[in-house]
């Protein structure tokens, strides 16, 4: 079962797609989940997920903007996607009929 | 320049894997504008450390040394046990101390607000305090614009007796305002009221927590019931919290309302009433003192013939109540910083000592290339290990030791239940041990400064003449120490040798004393109450082992204040509150004979005089006969007692004078009469013993005869006279007993101090002193040559102690009696003790010295 946190940072770096690195990430987070995490919070959920292979990451290229600092990339991976099936599954067979927001699949 | 410090941590913290694409994206953040760079960092130290290697490198680089340090303490477990013995117990006793003071002294009292609550005193001619009356309370009150709220609160003593075992207790009477000045509200009912402060309305009760659950098994259900008090029907209208405290008398259990009007007794002159005040937040202290000065003066004005009062007192209730106990506080407080001055300086010889022998290991390890930081992290570590073992031997210390020390305070002061090993205490005493800790480690470093290659060529006889100055700077300190804290107990010790030595007035062996009381419905009048206090002296007296008893409404040394103004009615003063007040002695006709007070002149009154109460007859103390007639025979002479229109009384006789206040008091005045020529009885009598054996043993058979007489009375406060006058000297007591005991633990250091010194100084010193005795020093000359480093340590030691001991002992002033704090016996005394047991600290190395063989030393080269 994925975490709170491991579900918002796997759907934010779905969302990011592409060079999905640590800036964007948290603000595609902060954005639509209203959340000002901080970096050390993020990179310690994507260490964590990538230790369960539920992401994986590639070394980007530097730029200046970066200070010629490299960038670290995450995609989730095909086992990250069914983890988040089966979370959400569940969390709908939780939800079914009570009156809590959640529509039931 | 924060970014670049922000980045240099994490480049040392995070991952290598991590700290590149962690550090880009918080550059990138930073360039896009508002982000609080420090608070990211530290976030990201903290969730992505995982191997983070400045702290990990801490971290073992702590443990490796600790197991050292462990393996070097078990090594020299002499050196190991003394550290932590000396450190312990001065840690312990200075906590111990702390804790005492810490809640008579330094926290304020558990009301709201607790600084703006005064007592308020009259102030005699010679700036004494005395109680007001209740008439000057009512004007004071209803004239301060100052004062919020004022209470007047009356000694009350009653006696519970609403089942088999009746009770004496310590009460209160007070106004209805008195919680409310406290800013208290009962736990349980209600306060008083106002309209039960009047006369006939006033019998209802507050209890204490503590009464409420032992007496009455906390039943909730008491409150609005009636109890039964001195044979009244009194109602229960409310229950404290369980932590009040009720600071002006902690001993009381019960108050009732005060209900005075305009009895005789609440006039201006019936000086039995204290009184407590709330300053108005508008007001200070000095604008209340001002006030109710000017106040008093038109009281005086008004009522020239009613005060010799002079002015008012208004003191903070929290200065009021711990007045006589600051002293000794204050003076122990010092002195068990002084202990712990000294236990620092021995262990930090000590420390030094290992030091000078570690000297080769340290240069051996530094030329394996440890660093300096390393070895000095060595050595802080090994001073923390002995800092929490003293500090955890400490703790034990002041768990055993401070309920003992509680149980020896004077009973008046407050807060006494609060005190215990608090949070504050146990802070202190963590903030010793780290600073303990880190001065362990830094001390000897100086001895690390010694060059290391010396040393490892020399191997291991190179020793560091800073290191020795060191050394000596500690013993002498600790010398100096010692001398102040000896000279402090020499002097409170010859204080109480002089105190116990005053002639009281009265011979106190062999008299066994107890309170007896006669009040409920059998004892309306006063009649009754003297014949109950003649069938309690027949039965006593018939016991074995009796020779005489008496009854007295008070004993010397006891603590009671009952004072009347005595008036010769031919030299009545324009205002009749001048005159003299003498303590009241209402006695059986045998008292002066069993206290074996002595009759001076004229004759004492026989058993018929005083089972009358028609022909009043009195006898004075000499002080008193001096004070009315100077120059007259007082015999013949006429009195009144308490006040102009009290029956007047011939005196028959002058009876020598009694310490009545305390051994160190001032001699008061006293007054003899019998019992039944006073113009009421007392209902709580003091009755006094002489026996032939130990009065103690005849205790249980004395209670037994009391107790036959009238079973439903109790029985309260059996002592022996001797336990009286040492109650009386119990605060000077317990502040010789500590202060001895500090200052025989200082003076054990300090020898062993100088023995250290000079047990190392011979060790390291053999070869030069066996190059002495080649070249024709006698052992004579060596052990002078020994016994001359130590006595030079010592000499400058006291000295320096001396000079100190006058700053201290200053402070020990009001502790001290007929003797001054440089008093040079003591002084001289000191300094021979301690030249002395120097002299014994040096035999011991000056003879090794003596035996050294210049043959083998000079061949040890």
């Amino acid at each position: 079962m994925l975490g709170e946190l491991e579900q918002v940072v796997l759907l934010a770096i779905m969302r990011v797609g592409k060079d999905a690195y640590g800036v964007p990430i948290h603000d595609e987070i902060q954005r639509r989940a209203g959340r000002d995490l901080t970096l050390g919070t993020i990179y310690k959920t994507l260490g964590r997920l990538e230790k369960k292979g539920l992401v994986t990451s590639r070394i980007g290229e530097p730029t200046s903007q970066r200070g010629g600092r490299r960038t670290r990339c995450y995609v989730v991976s095909a086992a990250g996607k069914r983890a988040l099936q089966v979370a959400f599954k569940a969390l709908r067979h939780m939800a079914t009929g009570l009156d809590v927001g959640l529509e039931p699949a | 320049m924060m970014l670049r410090f922000c980045i240099w941590i994490l480049e040392r913290a995070l991952l290598p894997e991590l700290a590149s694409p962690v550090i880009g994206d918080l550059v990138e953040q930073q360039r896009r504008g508002a982000l609080w760079m420090l608070g990211e960092t530290i976030s990201a130290c903290w969730q992505l450390h995982r191997r983070p290697r400045v702290i990990d490198g801490f971290v073992h680089a702590f443990f490796s040394d600790l197991r050292i340090a462990a393996r070097l303490l078990l090594r020299s477990p002499g050196f190991a046990i003394v550290s932590v013995l000396t450190l312990g117990l001065a840690i312990g006793a200075t906590t111990a101390i702390f804790s005492v003071v810490e809640p008579v002294l330094l926290r304020s009292l558990p009301y709201p607000d607790a600084g703006r609550l005064v007592l308020v005193w009259e102030r005699d001619r010679d700036g004494g305090r005395d109680n007001i009356g209740f008439a000057t309370f009512r004007d004071l009150v209803a004239q301060s614009r100052t004062l919020e709220r004022a209470a007047a609160i009356g000694d009350w003593q009653p006696t519970l007796s609403d089942n088999d075992d009746p009770e004496r207790l310590q009460g209160d009477r007070v106004s209805w305002t008195y919680f409310r000045t406290l800013g208290i509200k009962p736990a349980l009912g209600r306060d008083f009221l106002a309209e039960e402060d009047e006369p006939g309305h006033s019998d209802v009760v507050i209890l204490s927590y503590g009464l409420w659950q032992r007496r009455y098994g906390g039943d909730r259900s008491l409150i609005g019931k009636s109890i039964l008090i001195g044979g009244k029907a009194m109602s229960v209208v409310g229950v404290l919290p369980k932590s009040f405290d009720n600071a002006p008398n902690p001993t009381a259990k019960i108050w009732r309302v005060l209900g005075y009007r305009d009895q005789s007794f609440a006039c201006r002159t019936c000086h039995h009433l204290r009184m407590i005040a709330r300053i108005r937040p508008s007001a200070t202290l000095a604008d209340a003192r001002t006030e109710l000065d000017q106040i008093h003066s038109r009281l005086v004005q008004a009522y020239p013939k009613e005060y010799a009062s002079v002015g008012m007192v208004v003191g903070r209730v929290q200065d009021e109540v711990t007045q006589r106990a600051r002293p000794a506080l204050l003076a122990l407080s010092a002195a068990v910083l002084l202990v712990l001055l000294i236990a620092v300086a021995n262990v930090v010889s000590l420390q030094l000592a290992r030091a000078i022998r570690r000297g080769r290991e340290f240069a051996v390890r530094e030329a394996l290339g440890a660093t300096r930081s390393r070895l000095f992290g060595q050595l802080l570590t090994e001073g923390l290990l002995l800092s929490v073992l003293g500090g955890v031997v400490g703790l034990c210390v002041v768990y055993l030791s401070l309920p003992i020390l509680v149980s020896r305070l004077p009973s008046g002061l407050p807060q006494l239940s609060a005190i215990h090993v608090d949070v504050g205490a146990l802070a202190v005493v963590t903030t010793l041990i780290l600073l303990l800790a880190v001065v362990m480690g830094l001390v000897p470093a100086p001895a690390r400064r010694v060059e290391r290659s010396a040393s490892l060529r020399a191997g291991g006889r190179f020793t560091g003449n800073t290191n020795h100055a060191t050394r000596a700077t500690l013993v002498v300190s600790e010398v100096a120490l010692a001398v102040m804290l000896l000279v402090s107990a020499g002097l409170l010790g010859q204080s109480l040798v002089r105190l116990l030595g005053v002639n009281a007035g009265f011979d106190a062996t062999h008299l066994l004393t107890l309170e007896i009381n006669s009040t409920g419905a059998g004892y309306r009048s006063d009649t009754s109450v003297y014949e109950y206090h003649d069938r309690v002296r027949e039965a006593v007296r018939a016991l074995p082992g009796v020779t005489s008893v008496a009854v007295a409404n008070q004993l010397p040394l006891a603590g009671n204040v009952d004072m009347y103004g005595i008036t010769d009615p031919s030299n009545v003063p324009a205002n009749p509150e001048l005159v003299p007040s003498g303590d009241r002695y209402a006695v059986s006709a045998d008292y002066l004979e069993t206290m074996r007070i002595p009759v001076l002149a004229g004759r004492n009154f026989t058993a018929a005089e005083a089972a009358q109460a028609n022909d009043k007859v009195a006898l004075v103390s000499a002080a008193l006969a001096r004070r009315v007639w100077p120059n007259e025979s007082p015999i013949g002479q006429r009195l009144r007692i308490g006040g102009a229109d009290a029956p007047s009384r011939t005196v028959i006789g002058v009876a020598g004078n009694v310490r009545h206040g305390g051994l160190d008091a001032t001699t008061t005045m006293q007054f003899y009469i019998p019992e039944r020529q006073m113009f009421f009885a007392d209902n709580q009598e003091m009755l006094v013993v002489r026996t032939t054996g130990d009065p103690a043993a005849l205790a249980p058979a004395v209670r037994r005869a009391v107790a036959a007489i009238d079973p439903t009375q109790p029985i309260d406060k059996i002592s022996t006279m001797e336990d009286v006058v040492s109650a009386s000297t119990s605060q000077r007591r317990l502040a010789l007993i500590l202060f001895a005991a500090f200052a025989m633990a200082a003076l054990l250091l300090a020898v062993a101090g100088i023995y250290g010194v000079l047990a190392g100084s011979v060790s390291e010193r053999t070869r030069e002193i066996g190059v002495r005795s080649a070249l024709g020093a006698t052992p004579r000359s060596i052990v002078a040559l020994v016994v001359g480093q130590g006595g030079r340590l010592a000499a400058l030691g006291m000295a320096l102690g001396l000079a100190g001991s006058f700053a201290l002992t200053r402070y020990l002033r009001s502790l001290l009696f007929g003797i001054a704090p440089d008093d040079p016996v003591t002084l001289a005394g000191v300094c021979a003790l301690l030249a002395c047991v120097t002299l014994g600290a040096c035999i011991v190395p000056a003879v090794r010295a003596a035996r050294v063989d210049p043959g083998t030393a000079l061949r040890s080269e």
